[in-house]
C-alpha cells in the first residue's frame, strides 16, 4: 500500500496520519506497525482509519493496529474512543460478530501425556461441539431462559450447570456487560440465536488444543501467574462469537441507523459507518441489543468450555478439577464499551469501540481479576491454526497510548478464493497433520481458506504491540489439534 | 431455455469476506442472481433439492432495503429452519418497495449437501441496486 506522504513516523512502530490528509478528519490516525507491516497494508486501511477519524465527538485517535486490515466501514483491527454526549456508536465499529473473542483455558497435562490421545480428543470435541453451516446448539433454551442469557452471560451458565463459580470472574468484565435489554432485540434476532447456544461457527472459527512453546516461553514468571508452570504445558483456546444472534442484531440496527443518520444531520463517507449518538435513542437501544449479544457470546463461550471439560474428563478419565482445568481469561475482540480513561489531565467515561482489537488493561485496573490485577491483563492473541497463538500481558502503556488496546490476531493476506485456488484443503489436512497438527474441519473448502499461508506474520504482529508496549509477551501456544467451522 | 444466473464473485474487494456483482434485465433477476450467488457461497446449489417450498413476502421504503432484506431473510431461514434453497421466483411490486419470493429447497443435510462458508449478515459496504441502461445492477459484500 502506497503510504501517504503526509504520514509521520512517532516512533519505530507508530505512524500518524495528520487531519490534512483528508478533508473533515477531526483527529489524526495512529497505526501501529513496523514499515514492513505498514507497507503490507491494504490501502482500505489508510482510507478506512481516516474515514474514522472524522466521525464527530472521536477523541484523541482513530487507531489501526499491526493485524488491520480492510474491514466494514471501520478497519479490522481499528479502536475508537467517542464522547458519550458528543459522540456517536456505530455498528460498523464493532463488527457483525458482536463479542467474537478468544478464551484460553488451561490444563496441568503436559504434551507427553496429551500427543497419543489428540485425535481422539479432536475427534470427541468435533462430536461435543457444532461446527459449519445452520448447526443446532446442544444447549437447549426458551424464549424466557434465553433473555436471561442475555441479560447475564456466564453467571446464566453458571447457575444452570455450565460450568464453575469462579468461571465469571476470569471473563472480561465478569462475564456479562451491564445494560443489556432484552426488549431492544428483534424476533427475528432471538430466533436465530436461540438454537445457536454451544456452536462454534465457521470461517476463522476455531477450538484447539494448544502447547506452550518451550522455545517462546517469554516470560515465564508471568506465565505462572496465568498458571502456566511448564514449557509444554497444554492448554485450550476457544475463538467464537454470538453466531446468528449478534449477526441479526448488526443488520437490524444497520438498517435503523442508516435511516437515522438524516435525522441527526450525521453524513458519513461510507454506509458501513452508520452511526447515531450514543445518548440518542436509537445509540442507547443498539447499546442495549449489543449487549446481550455480547452476554450470549460470553455464554456461547461458557457452555463449550463445559464441553471440552466433559471431552478431558472422558479421554484421560479424571475430573476436570484434577485436570486443573481453569479458565485463563476471556477477551474480547469485537465491542463498544463505557469505560473510564485518562484523558487531557481528566478522568472521563469513553465509548470505547474495539473492532478486531483486544483490551489491554495494565496492572491495578479495578476491571482486572483480583488474581491478576496487580500484574496486567491477560492478552489472548490468536492466530492462523497453521502458526499459532499468543499469551501477552496488558500495560500501563497501553491505558496511555491507546485507551487500553492492542491487536487481536493476524489478519488475512490472501482472499478466501484465492487461499482456496492455492491450497487443496485434504493436502493441507495431511501436511498439518506431518507437522504434528490434527485437524478436523467441517469443510475442506473452509479449511483451505485458513491455511496459514492466507494470514500475516502472528509473531510480527505481536512483536509490533511489544515494541510499542502496549501488550508484552508472555508466552506463544503452537496448535496440535484443532476443530474448524 | 433459461439463461445462467449473472453474477461474478470480487475477490479483490473483500480479503476476508465474499463479494459479488450481479445484473439482471428486471429488478425480479436480479434479486433472483443475488439470492443464487449468496446461496452459492453457504452451499453447492446443484447438491440442494427443491423439495420444500416457502413464500417470503417483504416490504421497505426503497429497493435498496428490500434486497437487503430478502437476502438477510435467506439468511435467517438457513438458522431458524435449516432451510437451504435451490430455486427463487422474486416478484418486486411496480414501486420496487415490496416482495413476493416462492422458494423452493430442503433442510441441512451433511452427508448430501456441499456446504461451504456459514453467511453471518450482508453488509452495507458498497451496496446498492443500480439502473443503467435495460439493466439491473447490484454489488453485495457478504460477511462471514
Amino acid at each position: 500500500m502506497p503510504v501517504p506522504p503526509q504520514t509521520k513516523q512517532v516512533s519505530e512502530v507508530v505512524w500518524e496520519i495528520p487531519t490534512s490528509y483528508k478533508q473533515g478528519m477531526n483527529v489524526p490516525a495512529r497505526i501501529y506497525a513496523t514499515k514492513k507491516l505498514l507497507e503490507g497494508m491494504d490501502q482500505g486501511v489508510i482510507e478506512q482509519v481516516t474515514n474514522v477519524a472524522s466521525l464527530p465527538g472521536i477523541q484523541r485517535y482513530s487507531y489501526a493496529m499491526a493485524d488491520a486490515h480492510w474491514g466494514y466501514g471501520f478497519p479490522i483491527g481499528g479502536v475508537a474512543a467517542f464522547d458519550p454526549e458528543e459522540g456517536v456508536i456505530s455498528p460498523g465499529g464493532i463488527g457483525f460478530d458482536i463479542n467474537c473473542g478468544m478464551r484460553l483455558i488451561r490444563t496441568n497435562l503436559r504434551l507427553k501425556e496429551v500427543r497419543p490421545k489428540v485425535k481422539e480428543l479432536v475427534d470427541l470435541l468435533f462430536q461435543l461441539v457444532p461446527t459449519g453451516v445452520g448447526v443446532k446448539g446442544f444447549v437447549k433454551v426458551n424464549q424466557s431462559s434465553f433473555e436471561e442469557v442475555m441479560r447475564w452471560g456466564v453467571k446464566w451458565c453458571g447457575e444452570n450447570g455450565y460450568g464453575w463459580d469462579e468461571d465469571a470472574r476470569m471473563v472480561e468484565e465478569g462475564g456479562f456487560i451491564k445494560g443489556a435489554d432484552p426488549s431492544k432485540v428483534s424476533r427475528q434476532a432471538s430466533s436465530r440465536g436461540i438454537q445457536q447456544m454451544g456452536t462454534l461457527g465457521s470461517g476463522n472459527h476455531y477450538l484447539e488444543i494448544q502447547v506452550v512453546d518451550p522455545t517462546r516461553f517469554f516470560d515465564a514468571k508471568m506465565g505462572k501467574n496465568f498458571g502456566l508452570v511448564h514449557d509444554d504445558q497444554v492448554v485450550i483456546m476457544i475463538h467464537c462469537g454470538s453466531r446468528g444472534f449478534g449477526h441479526q442484531i448488526g443488520s437490524d440496527y444497520l438498517r435503523i441507523f442508516d435511516g437515522a443518520m438524516k435525522r441527526y444531520g450525521i453524513e458519513v463517507r461510507d454506509r458501513e459507518l452508520a452511526c447515531a449518538p450514543f445518548s440518542s435513542k436509537e445509540g442507547q437501544d443498539y447499546y442495549g441489543a449489543m449487549a446481550c449479544a455480547a452476554n450470549m457470546a460470553f455464554a456461547n463461550r461458557q457452555v463449550i468450555v463445559h464441553r471440552v471439560r466433559e471431552a478431558f474428563q472422558k479421554v484421560f478419565r479424571q475430573d476436570p478439577e484434577a485436570l486443573d482445568m481453569h479458565i485463563v481469561y476471556d477477551v474480547c475482540h469485537n465491542v463498544a464499551k463505557v469505560e473510564r480513561h485518562s484523558l487531557d489531565g481528566a478522568s472521563r467515561e469513553l465509548v470505547v469501540h474495539r473492532k478486531g482489537a483486544t483490551r489491554s488493561f495494565g496492572p491495578g485496573h479495578q476491571d482486572i481479576p483480583a488474581p491478576y490485577r496487580q500484574m496486567g491483563q491477560p492478552v489472548i492473541i490468536g492466530g492462523s491454526m497453521e502458526t499459532g497463538s499468543y499469551l501477552l500481558l496488558g500495560t500501563a502503556r497501553a491505558m496511555a497510548d491507546t485507551f487500553g488496546s492492542t491487536a487481536h490476531g493476524s489478519g488475512r493476506t490472501m482472499s478466501r478464493t484465492a487461499a482456496r485456488k492455492e491450497v487443496n484443503g485434504e493436502t493441507l489436512q495431511r501436511s498439518m497433520e506431518k507437522k504434528g497438527i490434527y485437524v478436523k474441519a467441517a469443510t475442506y473448502d473452509g479449511l483451505a481458506e485458513e491455511a496459514g499461508m492466507a494470514y500475516k506474520d502472528i509473531s510480527e504482529v505481536v512483536e509490533t504491540m511489544h515494541e510499542a508496549g502496549i501488550s508484552l509477551k508472555v508466552a506463544a501456544l503452537r496448535p496440535i489439534g484443532n476443530i474448524k467451522g | 431455455m433459461k439463461r445462467p444466473y449473472r453474477y461474478r464473485f470480487l475477490p479483490e474487494v473483500a480479503l476476508a469476506d465474499v463479494a459479488f456483482a450481479a445484473v439482471g434485465e428486471s429488478p425480479g433477476s436480479l434479486f433472483e442472481a443475488c439470492a443464487v450467488a449468496l446461496t452459492e457461497v453457504m452451499v453447492d446449489r446443484k447438491t440442494v433439492r427443491p423439495a420444500v417450498v416457502r413464500q417470503v413476502r417483504i416490504r421497505t421504503n426503497d429497493v435498496d432495503g428490500l434486497l437487503y432484506d430478502f437476502l438477510t431473510q435467506l439468511i435467517v431461514l438457513k438458522d431458524v429452519d435449516s432451510l437451504l434453497f435451490r430455486r427463487f421466483e422474486p416478484r418486486l411490486s411496480r414501486d420496487r418497495r415490496s416482495l413476493m419470493c416462492r422458494l423452493a429447497g430442503e433442510p441441512i443435510d451433511r452427508e448430501r449437501h456441499r456446504l461451504r462458508n456459514d453467511v453471518k449478515a450482508v453488509t452495507m459496504h458498497m451496496f446498492g441496486v443500480r439502473h443503467e441502461g435495460a439493466l439491473w445492477k447490484a454489488t453485495v459484500v457478504l460477511d462471514i
